[in-house]
């Protein structure tokens, strides 16, 4: 292998890849980055073995070829050259080493064999849509604070995107749940998605993955199958496995007949939140909601720091009703609603609570009650 | 670097268990596990057990490698040639069986023996950085990792494999924690146990797997591998190294790595003057063996061990209790001393003397009073 090509090309490809590869790593393969060559590009290739990140950028090649070398080493050299400079590399005795060279420094690589890099394959990936980055960022952004942490519930540890029917139109939505609060964001289905299986897609997936897109009106393409999902976007390609569950059957969870309605500002009302919790204990993080006709006040109670109450002017009509939540958890649910107002559905002090942003249809986020 | 790594750099060439194509002595197992693939209906865990150092790893990492290449999509061709270059090969050993064999040059090989074959996953004691050394057990995070593997969807899209080297080292929690993935495996998942004591496992996890038990290697498949791995040994020290390591080419290796055939003579000679005791000559012989650190340690105590058993069996069965593995010269010598005691003796002597080698490590004994001590003890019960 034999090429040559811009430092700043190599820096941002390399950028991409190199965070999926781990730090600490026993097995000598999985810290390396694979590096190819074909006749007009080069790809990189980094794996974690639950997904990988590829990405090619253009190239002047002299010889095809492929070898591996550290990820890490690799990226801070590059990160070091300077800019604008034009980066020579070249694998030399007989594959066991690649050479990098760049005005007058050198560097030597100690390379393993690219068949010893684990492989992704990705099959064939029969459902293939095209996505705006903007509409797969808010999907994720909206939905993965929900992601559960609990090993023996693996089949929550994800997003589950999936395909359904909504007021009578197809749409596309992503789902998260702990068990304790569940998020459900929908777009309209993209163009192919048609007939798509739910798949889970794992929390690492998602977190590397939001790492490659910004919020643009790029396009991302996406495959899947029921056992594997690929982005691709621009030049950018993250293949991943998938969880191998059954999501639940998350829609039962949301209730359908909550009367009472609480509308309520949602900068305020979240600056409230965030204040009053800071009295309340750190394991529970309760705040009490109490609301009366057109007032709302929170309170947060605790045996060892004292007690906190604030007043908000709210939309409120009805019986007056005292119910408890996990501060942390209404902080991020109000983090993701964008808009003015927020609204709050609920059926008494021990049922299931929706919140949702006023005027979007397309965000429901559930949480569940404390006793306070 | 893992436990087997550390191992195989001690004695030079031999290959890891993960990396070796070839496996000997094992045609019965191998059949059955591939009976057992063919027939459509495999067990989702097997036990392999037997004792150390005889190829258990090797066959498991062998039916491994061996899945994974019949199920990497599109690689038949790759296989079937593989296979015909197998019987090309000059079949220099006893006993190499096609039946898993899947070549060194394969895809599947080459990523399984480098540890980057992504729906293979192996659970050995992890390193402890804080100590900087490998752990003594398998703490219950290893064995979390395996449900997370298993949760997830195989990266080629065939079986996803683990391989539990050993279960031995599980700990109480690591045990149980594996109980769980046990008894709810997800589809084409396979989990391989090691084991070289099944009797120390669970019975719980026992009953959950079926049991392969591998045999110790026959006396010839041994010395023509420590000729291959060992070339510079002489024919009688290989010939005695072969004896002492009971059929494990492991053992032998090991042994025969620490100039364990000197060792076994002078060792031997220790136990034939007994129950006169040379304690200057024992002093001299614990220092010697204690300059190579752990590894002349953990050989002298193999011997002691060996030396005991064959006590135990000689007084158990007289004459008869012979195994054909003993030298003549040892053979005599054991028959005499163990007419010295009664048998309940030397096998307390022996449970006595397991015991304290067991816990030299993890209690941080003084390894050359352990030594001393286990000589006395054995003077004591033939003088009594």
């Amino acid at each position: 292998m034999k090429l040559t090509l811009d430092h700043a090309a190599l820096l941002k490809a390399l950028a991409h890849v190199q965070s999926v590869v781990e730090r600490r790593n026993t097995i000598p393969i999985l810290s390396n980055v694979k590096v190819e060559a074909d006749s007009e590009a080069l790809r990189l290739t980094a794996t974690d073995m639950d997904l990988d990140v590829s990405e090619a950028t253009g190239a002047d090649v002299a010889k095809t070829g492929a070898t591996t070398v550290p990820a890490h080493t690799l990226y801070e050299i590059v990160r070091k050259l300077p800019d604008g400079a034009q980066i020579e590399i070249e694998t030399a005795s007989g594959g066991q080493q690649m050479v990098l060279r760049c005005g007058r420094s050198r560097f030597t690589l100690a390379s393993l064999p690219v068949e010893d890099f684990p492989v992704m394959t990705a099959g064939e990936l029969p459902h293939a849509f095209r996505l705006s980055a903007r509409d797969l960022c808010g999907l994720i952004d909206r939905t993965r604070f929900a992601i559960s942490t609990e090993e023996t519930r693996y089949y929550l540890n994800g997003i589950y995107l999936h395909e359904i029917k909504h007021g009578g139109a197809d749409v596309l939505r992503a789902v998260a749940t702990d068990g304790h609060r569940l998020a459900s964001v929908e777009v309209p289905l993209p163009e192919g998605a048609n007939g798509m299986p739910g798949v889970i897609v794992p929390r690492k997936t998602i977190a590397e993955l939001r790492k490659l897109i910004d919020e643009s009106d790029d396009q991302i393409e996406v495959g899947l199958s029921t056992t594997k999902i690929r982005f691709a976007a621009e030049k950018a390609v993250l293949t991943s496995k998938l969880i191998d569950g059954t999501f639940p059957d998350y829609e039962r969870v949301i209730p359908t007949g909550n009367d009472k309605t609480l509308d309520v500002a949602c900068k305020a009302f979240s600056a409230a939140v965030d204040r009053v919790s800071a009295i309340s204990n750190d394991r529970s993080r309760a705040v009490k909601l109490a609301m009366t006709n057109g007032t709302l006040v929170l309170s947060a109670t605790s045996p060892d720091s004292g007690s906190a109450t604030e007043e908000l002017e709210v939309n409120y009509r009805g019986e007056a009703l005292e119910i408890g939540f996990n501060s942390r958890y209404l902080l991020d649910i109000t983090q993701q609603i964008g808009g003015e107002e927020a609204r709050f559905s609920i059926a008494d002090a021990a049922s299931p609570t929706i919140l949702q942003e006023r005027g979007d249809s397309g965000a429901i986020y559930v949480l569940m009650p404390m006793r306070v | 670097m893992s436990a087997r790594d550390a191992a195989a750099a001690v004695t030079a060439p031999t290959p890891s268990p993960r990396a070796n194509p070839e496996l000997l002595g094992h045609e019965g197992g191998e059949q059955a596990l591939l009976a057992a693939a063919r027939g459509g209906r495999l067990a989702h865990a097997w036990l392999i057990t037997g004792p150390a150092g005889i190829g258990k790893a090797t066959l498991a990492f062998r039916f491994a490698r061996y899945i994974l290449a019949r199920e990497s999509p599109g690689r038949q061709g790759s296989l079937l040639s593989a296979q015909s270059g197998e019987q090309a090969a000059p079949g220099d050993l006893p006993g190499s069986a096609a039946g898993l064999f899947v070549a060194p040059d394969h895809p599947a090989f080459r990523r399984v023996a480098s540890g980057g074959h992504a729906d293979l996953l192996t659970v050995e004691r992890g390193f402890d950085e804080r100590r900087d050394r490998l752990r003594r057990e398998i703490v219950v995070d290893d064995v979390r990792s395996i449900g997370a593997f298993l949760g997830q969807t195989p990266a080629e899209g065939g079986w996803r494999i683990v391989v539990v080297d050993s279960a031995d080292a599980l700990n109480r929690n690591a045990a149980n924690a594996l109980l769980k993935v046990l008894e709810e495996p997800p589809d084409k998942a396979l989990l391989l146990l090691i084991s070289d004591t099944p009797g120390s496992l669970l019975p719980t996890i026992r009953s959950r797997c079926r049991r392969l038990a591998l045999q110790p290697l026959a006396m010839d498949i041994v010395t023509t591998l420590l000729a291959r791995y060992q070339p510079q040994l002489e024919e009688a020290e290989r010939t005695a190294v072969a004896e002492i390591a009971d059929g494990s080419i492991g053992r032998a290796l090991a042994l025969a790595g620490a100039g364990a055939a000197h060792l076994h003579r002078d060792i031997g000679r220790v136990f034939l003057s007994l129950p006169a005791l040379d304690v200057a000559a024992l002093h001299r012989l614990c220092d010697d063996v204690l300059k190579q650190k752990d590894e002349g340690f953990a050989v002298l105590a193999g011997l002691i061990r060996w030396w005991l058993a064959g006590l135990a069996r000689h007084a158990a069965a007289g004459s008869a209790g012979r195994t054909g593995a003993e030298e003549a010269g040892a053979r005599a010598g054991l028959d005499a001393l163990a007419g010295a005691a009664p048998l309940d003796c030397w096998l307390q002597v022996w449970e006595k003397t397991e015991r304290l080698l067991a816990v030299v490590d993890s209690a941080n004994l003084d390894r050359k009073q352990v030594l001393l001590s286990i000589f006395l003890d054995i003077a004591a019960t033939m003088r009594r």
